[in-house]
């Protein structure tokens, strides 16, 4: 038989980060809603896909020779994100027999002459839309070239593309993507702590865990540990969203998809820290699961402004709230990444970004343990947090 | 030894514990009294560093505790604590562990102790679906499982059966014999008569009593004789010098003597009236001389005691 040893501060905190982990991990809920998500992610990427792949190919009968009509149609569609495939048919009939098959989406009758038809079996504003577009198109160059106007000679604007906006915009969505994944999870797992927190008070086995260590070894652990949980499963995600876009053939640039996903990651270590915390010592202060959600309430509003300004920061990567807000301990691990995958930011501000957080964090740890370390103790009902920290301070 | 040495503590104007100090012998029980409220549990969580005294310290050793001596020592709140959906065994095992064993010791105190105290069968079980009268048995367990060097246990025998008594007075007993100092707060006083070596009564966070239960019946003012005599008249003993007449119903009779008085005057007081059927001091039960150490000198009478 060994003798009992003095427990470093570093292996306490292991074990009560293990503790965390395996009963967390064992939990039904857990596993559901990190099944959930998985599912949700891939069957979100893979209905991309499917809903591209079907929205784009239009397919148009044109009676008679398609003639100047097809390309003109093609290119309407093309201008609003559309494929259009054009057939051939001879005769009205035989381009009505088509669209009551199916055959084709929509058959366009006498397209040059004076009074154009489209048949549709089912209504679509957007085919509607571009045939339209395109003969009426047609039928005005016409006019202007009978006028004498060469239609050529009218002002058209250029587009000139800066940079690469379309793999950006790709980005951007990947950065939104990440964000709402990390606003759950963070959500998620600062609500664990906050709950073990309030597990430990309302059932009193704080006073045999405080027998035998400090609080702030007790706090530790409990961050460290659902944080290793909360970063396994970021980085699960990331994977399996990485991988089946890749897979699936959605992103274009496998590089900047990888990046910004790192990024989110990243960002999720910064903010997990900041929002655990405080959701921890909030929930020092209450002994009772009714009262924990009065206490995280503000911090809970903070994340979801993050996130709201992060969507927003999405449309207007460089406007000013966003600009502003990416600084922000706080609203800067769900409004940065976005800025970042925009292309927005100098590395020097998102190093400012992460200063900021690490101070902001530093003297969270350090107030907040205090307050931890004083409420821990009162379970009658809710202390106060000055009469925490003085007690802290004893 | 474990010395507990002049702690005060006062919660704002109100004065729970104003130099409480009692001290344990290693291998000793130490059974501490006291009506609701009158400190004892205050004292108990200042040991364990869960409240600050004001003055004093509590030593074992000759060294005051620390967070490093304070984790040999197995504790159990008055308020009892444990993780409601951690199973009891795994529960326990974390405790050994956070008291310092390493996991393969910790995993076989676990398993010993569950055993030792009937819960052999519920191991894998989580704690809240436990009767209250088996968390009891689990919460001990956690107190014993960590291989303590000393045990402060907060009312340790409420709220167990008759079969758990016997079993957690035998567990404390086998610790005694190892060398373990043992203090439990408890209001069965049967129970604290019979299993501790000395015993503290606490009123009004003062110590107003400690010794072996020997002692404190010496220290008791005044000798109560109880004399039983069916044929003598009413008053038969009132006369008799340095005597004075508690009660008599019948021939039953209790005499308190002074410390000059003669018992065999007494005797032979009571031999002239007729037959005698009993003489013999009376012991005073560890319940009467609570009530006499607990009682307020102001308000005597007034103040119930648990």
């Amino acid at each position: 038989m060994t003798e009992p040893s003095t427990p470093s501060s570093a292996a306490l905190v292991r074990l009560v980060a293990g503790r965390e982990i395996s009963s967390r991990i064992r939990d039904k809920n857990f596993i559901i809603s990190s099944i959930v998500i998985v599912v949700l992610l891939i069957g979100g990427i893979a209905f991309q896909v499917i809903a591209n792949s079907g929205a784009d190919a239009a397919r148009l009968g044109i009676v008679g020779e398609a003639g100047r009509l097809g390309p003109a149609v093609q290119a309407q569609g093309e201008a609003v994100g559309v494929d259009v495939e054009v057939a051939e048919y001879d005769d009205a009939a035989a381009a009505r027999a088509a669209v009551e098959d199916g055959e084709v989406d929509a058959a366009l009758l006498d397209g040059t002459g004076s009074a154009p038809e489209l048949l549709v079996e089912n209504r679509d504003p957007t085919l509607e839309a571009v045939v339209g577009g395109a003969v009426s198109g047609l039928a005005i160059s016409d006019r202007l070239l009978a006028a004498g106007v060469d239609a050529q000679s009218l002002p058209a604007v250029a587009v000139t593309p800066l940079g690469d906006a379309e793999d950006d915009q790709q980005r951007v969505i990947v950065a939104i993507v990440g964000v709402a994944v990390l606003y759950s999870l963070l959500i998620l797992f600062s609500q664990f702590v906050a709950q073990g927190v309030v597990e430990e008070k309302a059932s009193r086995v704080v006073e045999l865990l405080l027998a035998t260590m400090r609080p702030w070894q007790l706090l530790a652990g409990k961050i460290a540990g659902l944080g290793a949980l909360g970063l396994g499963q970021i980085v699960l995600i990331g994977v399996v969203a990485t991988g089946s876009a890749l897979a699936f053939d959605v992103v274009s640039v496998p590089g900047e998809l990888i990046s910004t996903v790192v990024t989110v990651i990243a960002w999720f270590v910064l903010g997990y820290a900041f929002y655990a915390s405080v959701f921890a010592v909030a929930a020092s202060l209450v002994s009772r699961q009714e009262d924990l959600g009065s206490v995280i309430m503000p911090t809970t509003i903070l994340l979801v402004i993050g996130f709201v300004v992060a969507i927003q920061a999405a449309g207007d990567p460089s406007g000013t709230l966003a600009t502003v807000t990416s600084y922000v301990p706080g609203l800067s691990p769900l409004v940065m990444p976005v800025r970042q995958a925009a292309g927005e930011v100098a590395a020097w501000e998102v190093a400012l970004a992460v200063v900021l957080m690490l101070v902001a964090i530093a003297l969270i740890v350090r107030l907040g343990g205090r307050v931890y370390a004083g409420a821990l103790l009162r379970t009658s009902g809710r202390t106060k947090l000055r009469e925490a920290l003085r007690a802290g301070r004893a | 030894m474990l010395e507990f040495d002049g702690l005060s503590k006062s919660y704002g104007n109100n004065r729970v514990l104003e130099g409480v100090a009692f001290t344990v012998a290693p291998g000793s029980m130490f059974g501490f009294c006291g009506a609701n409220g009158a400190g004892k549990t205050t004292t108990m969580r200042i040991a364990m560093g869960l409240a600050r005294a004001d003055a004093g310290e509590v030593r074992w050793r000759g060294r005051a505790l620390d967070q490093a001596l304070r984790r040999r020592i197995g504790y159990m709140p008055e308020e009892r604590g444990l993780y409601p959906k951690m199973k009891v065994g795994e529960q326990l095992a974390y405790f050994a562990r956070l008291h310092g064993l390493d996991s393969r010791a910790a995993a076989r105190a676990a398993e010993q102790w569950a055993e030792r105290l009937g819960l052999g069968a519920r191991r894998g079980d989580q704690v809240e679906k436990l009767s209250l009268g088996n968390q009891q048995r689990v919460q001990l367990a956690a107190a014993l499982v960590g291989r303590p060097e000393v045990l402060i246990l907060d009312e340790p025998f409420s709220g167990l059966d008759p079969v758990g008594v016997d079993a957690l007075a035998e567990a404390l007993l086998e610790q005694v014999r190892a060398g373990v100092p043992v203090v439990f707060s408890s209001h069965q006083l049967d129970l604290v008569e019979r299993l501790c070596d000395s015993v503290g009564i606490l009123a009004r966070g003062r110590m107003v009593a400690t010794g072996t239960v020997t002692e404190l019946r010496q220290r008791e003012s005044g000798r109560v004789l109880r004399v039983v005599v069916p044929d003598a008249p009413q008053g038969w003993a009132s006369t008799l010098s340095g005597v004075r007449v508690v009660s008599q119903q019948g021939g039953d009779t209790l005499l308190e003597l002074d410390g000059g008085a003669d018992e065999q005057a007494v005797l032979a007081a009571a031999l002239r009236t007729g037959r005698v059927t009993h003489f013999a001091w009376r012991e005073p039960t560890l319940v009467e001389l609570f009530r006499e150490a607990v009682a307020d000198p102001a308000e005597r009478g007034e103040e119930v005691a648990a």
